[in-house]
């Protein structure tokens, strides 16, 4: 194999491929980027034996063939050399090499065989569909803070991507929750997409999902089975497992009957619990909010380190009602606020509470008091 | 003890009636070791500076106690070995002893057991000796001996062979004499002792010798100590010296990071008398019980003083163990006072951890690269190409470092824990203080943090906690249903709240918020374990608190989990702010320090 390519471009291509590879496995092959030239182009393909990704990039290829580096020792150079460098990649399959050389520097990396390289079995995808990229995007941006990283309800460790009836007809949904709070966030569904299977999309997958997710002009072509999950552009393709596990039945716990509502400016809002909650240093840091006739009291009282009140101004008229909440969950709800006020809808002190972005129903988070 | 000084000579006189019937009639020598005691015993109460103890086949044919003390004149020898004579108590007030003896038994009863022979020089007179055989009082008769009391007992239990054959092996009852010989020389550590095996009429062999110890009580004790237990045990015990309401306990306890697998270095004395009380052991138990697993005892050497009045010695016949006119305020002052002691040792870990660590870091030979064949896959030229790709040493620049970051960040140094710079194998801080580094172990470190918290919040507003939207729902055998539901209401007030859930199942509905995301099945899981485990357990408080303890363990960081430079300081000046944080919940050490001297000493510096 020997080929020829401009540095920015393998640069773009590499870094994508070297996040897949996981730091810390025992299996060599695994740190490994399996790079296979054909035609006009090459292949970059790295996987952690859940996650797949494989990138495309244009280059002059003189030979065909194949071959496996390290993944992360390959992008360092890469990184390293000027702006603007023709990079030359020639694979000598019987010294085990690959020689990199760009300019007056030449470096020389040990390979692998391309065989023992674990490519992911292909699948039949019973759905393929397309989505435009900025609505992926929201879809799973807003959902994925919520997604547990207790690993003993595995099963929440991801994004549910389903299909649902939503308040206005079917909808493509994403749903994620850690057992203290929920998001559900909904998007038109796609042509082609109302038979997919739901599938847990895994934490990792949907991080390296958001990459492909960038260029807002994009078409991502979705495929989903039972067990894999496919989204790709022209360039990437990023495969996936997905997680082998039943999500649970989340509607009985969105609460349909809240009918305390306040409605507060949601920025306002996030940096006055923020304020508030400076004063205490504990991991799980309480804010309790006190509403009474169109005024939030927002307090902490950390016995051993100091409290602090604020008040702000809030259409809210229900009875009087005192509700504490973890202050990290406050802000990462507020913070999925885009333009809109919040709106949040309580029951009592104990209940689950709901929170909208204005009067768009395709969006609803859903987060547990703190009882202190 | 407050003995008589060693030349004023008490008056020995026979009780009353009255007195002899109050006073517990008991076997007073069982085995030799008893007999040593008793003896050593009265030689501590004549004052004794210096006590040899001889014996022969593990007492059995001989046991010799010479000691220099007051002595006794050829009136006293006979009302010594006569029953109920002593010079220790008038009989009026046995409420108000002050010596080990006190009942006029002993003598008497090992002059029916053995051939007694009394041999006494009061200082400034003569000497006298009197034998007693089979209960059979010889005549007083003059002789030369040097100032003090020797007292010898030969052929124990020669006239009821059946008591002789309960006896162990010679060894085993020399084993015994020499304990009880340490324990009162922990009492005593002004006083010298010496054991000496005697072989064939000849001393043999010299078992134990502890030379007097002078100056500051508590200097001469630890000394003492040192010799009898170890210097590890005095390096790593906490000077003990508190007072409330006229109880005083003394002595040295030491850091919960030096337990022990059994409870052989708990030594507890009342007045300076060695005692076997349960109360007080279970006292012991209960002040570490936060600091140590179940299966780790602590190691103590503690004298309860108070006024004799408060305490009758009279109720056992070895007097080994006691009642307190007020139990309850002996042991919350066993618990509480070692607590404190404890707390205020707290960031003190084991000092002989950092002696441990320094064996375990011997330089060693530069390894061979060696691959693990059995976790590999059998990709089949692997092994050739990754030899070539395995450098000696990852090449500068590239390749990760094997899951260690440094952290060129710049704190103060001046903190008793220091400054963390690395964190190695995502669970151990290494941190740079002002004279060494401290590896701290961050998932041990982090629980006992979280159950401080726990006990702190709950002993203030009470444990904030964390509703759940999806309860966590558990099927259950019928008696851990039972057993769960019945202590709900005590979970709840631990922020820990349960309902039943119909037939055998119970739902989590709120857990202690500070244990975050922790899984709240496994959280359960713990809690049902631990309730089943603590049928007898101290008190409803101290099984709260094991169950907290229990509970922080899934609050905690875990290990394999990377911190940030900040993560790591902020949780070494938590540590710092924490009483007994230099140990998890287990006893297990969450830190060790190593001094630069002792790096050095590594490399051959010095
Ligand atoms: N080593 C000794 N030096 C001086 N006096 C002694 C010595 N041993 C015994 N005596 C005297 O003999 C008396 C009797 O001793 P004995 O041990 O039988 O009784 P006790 O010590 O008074 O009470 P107990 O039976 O509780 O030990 C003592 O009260 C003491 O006066
Ligand atoms: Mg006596």
């Amino acid at each position: 194999m020997k080929l020829s390519i401009e540095r920015a471009v393998l640069l773009k291509a590499l870094a994508q491929a070297q996040s897949v590879v996981e730091r810390r496995n025992t299996i060599p092959i695994l740190a490994n980027v399996l790079i296979e030239a054909e035609g006009a182009t090459v292949a970059f393909r790295a996987t952690d034996l859940d996650i797949e990704v494989l990138d495309r990039a244009p280059a002059m290829v003189e030979r065909a063939g194949a071959t496996t580096v390290s993944a992360v020792m390959l992008h360092e150079i890469v990184r390293k050399l000027p702006d603007g460098a023709l990079v030359v990649l020639a694979a000598d399959a019987a010294a085990g090499r690959l020689a990199i050389t760009a300019g007056r520097s030449s470096f020389s990396l040990a390979t692998l065989p391309r065989e023992d390289f674990p490519v992911m079995a292909s699948s039949e995808y019973a759905t393929n569909f397309a989505a435009p990229a900025p609505v992926l995007r929201r879809l799973f941006d807003k959902a994925k803070f919520a997604i547990s990283t207790e690993e003993t309800r595995y099963y929440l460790n991801g994004v549910y991507m389903h299909v649902a009836r939503g308040p206005e007809g079917t909808v493509l949904r994403c749903v994620a929750t850690d057992g203290h709070r929920l998001a559900q966030i909904d998007a038109a569904l796609p042509e082609g997409a109302s038979a997919m299977p739901g599938v847990i999309v895994p934490r990792k997958t949907v991080g390296e999902l958001r990459k492909l997710l960038e260029d807002d002009e994009a078409q991502i072509a979705v495929s989903v089975s039972e067990t894999k999950v496919r989204f790709a552009t022209p360039q990437v393709t990023l495969t996936s497992k997905v997680i082998d596990g039943t999500f649970p039945d989340y509607s009985r716990v969105i609460p349909q009957g809240n009918t305390r509502k306040l409605e507060v400016d949601a920025a306002e809002f996030a940096k006055a619990v923020d304020r508030v909650a400076t004063v205490s240093s504990e991991r799980s840091r309480a804010v309790k909010l006190t509403l009474e006739d169109d005024r939030l009291i927002l307090s902490v009282n950390a016995p051993d380190s100091g409290a602090a009140e604020e008040e702000l101004a809030v259409a809210y008229d229900a009875d009087r009602l005192e509700i504490g909440f973890n202050a990290k969950y406050l802000l990462e709800i507020a913070g999925q606020v885009d333009r809109e006020n919040a709106v949040f809808l309580f029951n009592g002190s104990g209940d689950p509470t709901l929170m909208r972005e204005g009067n768009d129903m395709s969006a609803t988070y859903v987060v547990m008091p703190m009882r202190v | 003890m407050n003995s008589p000084a060693p030349n004023i000579r008490p008056v020995i006189r026979l009780l009353d009636e009255a007195a002899i019937n109050r006073i517990a009639a008991g076997e007073v020598v069982e085995r030799p070791a008893s007999a040593v005691k008793e003896l050593v015993e009265n030689a501590l109460d004549a004052g004794a500076r210096r006590i040899a103890v001889d014996y022969a086949a593990g007492g059995k044919v001989l046991i010799r106690v010479t000691d220099d003390g007051c002595g006794m004149g050829p009136d006293d020898l006979p009302l010594a070995v006569a029953r109920h004579a002593t010079s220790k108590i008038d009989g009026s007030d046995l409420l108000n002893i002050r010596s080990f003896g006190f009942r006029g038994e002993a003598l008497a009863s090992l002059g029916s057991v053995g051939r007694l022979s009394i041999t006494s020089r009061p200082r400034g007179e003569e000497g006298h000796r009197l034998v007693v055989e089979g209960g059979r009082m010889g005549a007083v008769a003059p002789c030369s001996a040097a100032p003090g009391t020797v007292i010898e007992l030969r052929d124990l239990f020669y006239a009821t062979p059946a008591r002789l054959k309960f006896l162990r092996s010679d060894r085993s009852e020399a084993s015994a004499i020499a304990e009880v010989v340490r324990r009162l020389a922990m009492a005593e550590p002004l006083v010298g002792f010496v054991v000496t095996e005697v072989v064939e009429g000849e001393p043999a062999r010299v078992i134990l010798r502890l030379d007097p110890e002078n100056g500051d009580f508590f200097d001469a004790l630890q000394r003492r100590l040192t010799r009898l237990l170890g210097a590890d045990f005095t390096a790593n015990a906490l000077r003990v010296d508190v007072e409330r309401e006229g109880l005083h306990l003394s002595g040295y306890a030491a850091l919960p990071t030096y337990s022990r697998g059994t409870s052989v270095q708990q030594f507890l004395f009342v007045n300076g008398r060695p005692v076997q009380d349960r109360l007080l052991y279970g006292a012991l138990r209960v002040a570490y019980f936060d600091v140590l697993s179940r299966d780790r005892h602590p190691a103590a050497v503690l004298n309860l003083s108070c006024d004799p009045e408060r305490v009758d010695v009279n109720v056992h016949p070895a007097k080994s163990e006691v009642r307190f006119r007020e139990p309850e305020a002996a042991r919350s002052l066993i618990i509480t006072g070692l607590r404190t002691v404890l707390a205020q040792g707290g960031t003190r870990a084991s000092s002989t951890l950092g002696t441990a660590t320094l064996q375990a870091l011997r330089p060693e030979a530069p390894r061979v690269y060696q691959m693990d064949l059995g976790a590999r896959p059998s990709f089949t030229t692997l092994a050739r190409a990754y030899e070539a790709q395995a450098p000696a040493y990852p090449p500068p620049g590239f390749a990760e470092m094997p899951s260690a970051r440094v952290e060129p960040v710049a704190e103060p140094s001046s903190a008793p824990l220091g400054a963390a710079r690395a964190q190695v194998h995502e669970n151990y801080i290494i941190a740079q203080t002002a004279t060494g580094i401290v590896i701290v172990d961050q998932h041990a470190a982090h629980e006992r943090l979280v159950y401080e918290k726990l006990k702190a919040q709950r002993d203030a507003a009470g444990i904030p906690t964390q509703a759940l939207l999806i309860p966590e729902i558990l099927e259950l055998s019928s008696s851990d249903h039972a057993r769960l539901m019945e202590a709900a209401e005590a979970l709840a007030s631990l922020g820990l709240v349960i309902e039943p859930f119909g037939g055998q199942a119970v739902a989590v509905r709120e857990v202690p918020a500070i244990l975050g995301q922790a899984s709240a099945k496994a959280l359960l899981a713990d809690v049902i374990d631990e309730l089943g485990e603590q049928g007898d357990a101290p008190s409803l408080k101290a099984r709260m608190d094991a169950i907290l303890s229990r509970m922080a363990c899934h609050g905690s960081i875990r290990s394999g989990r990377q911190m940030r430079a900040e993560e790591m300081n902020a949780l070494l000046r938590e540590m710092e702010a924490t009483p007994l944080s230099g140990q998890c919940n287990h006893g297990r050490p969450t830190y060790v320090e190593l001094k630069l001297s002792d790096i050095e000493r590594l490399f051959g510096r010095t």
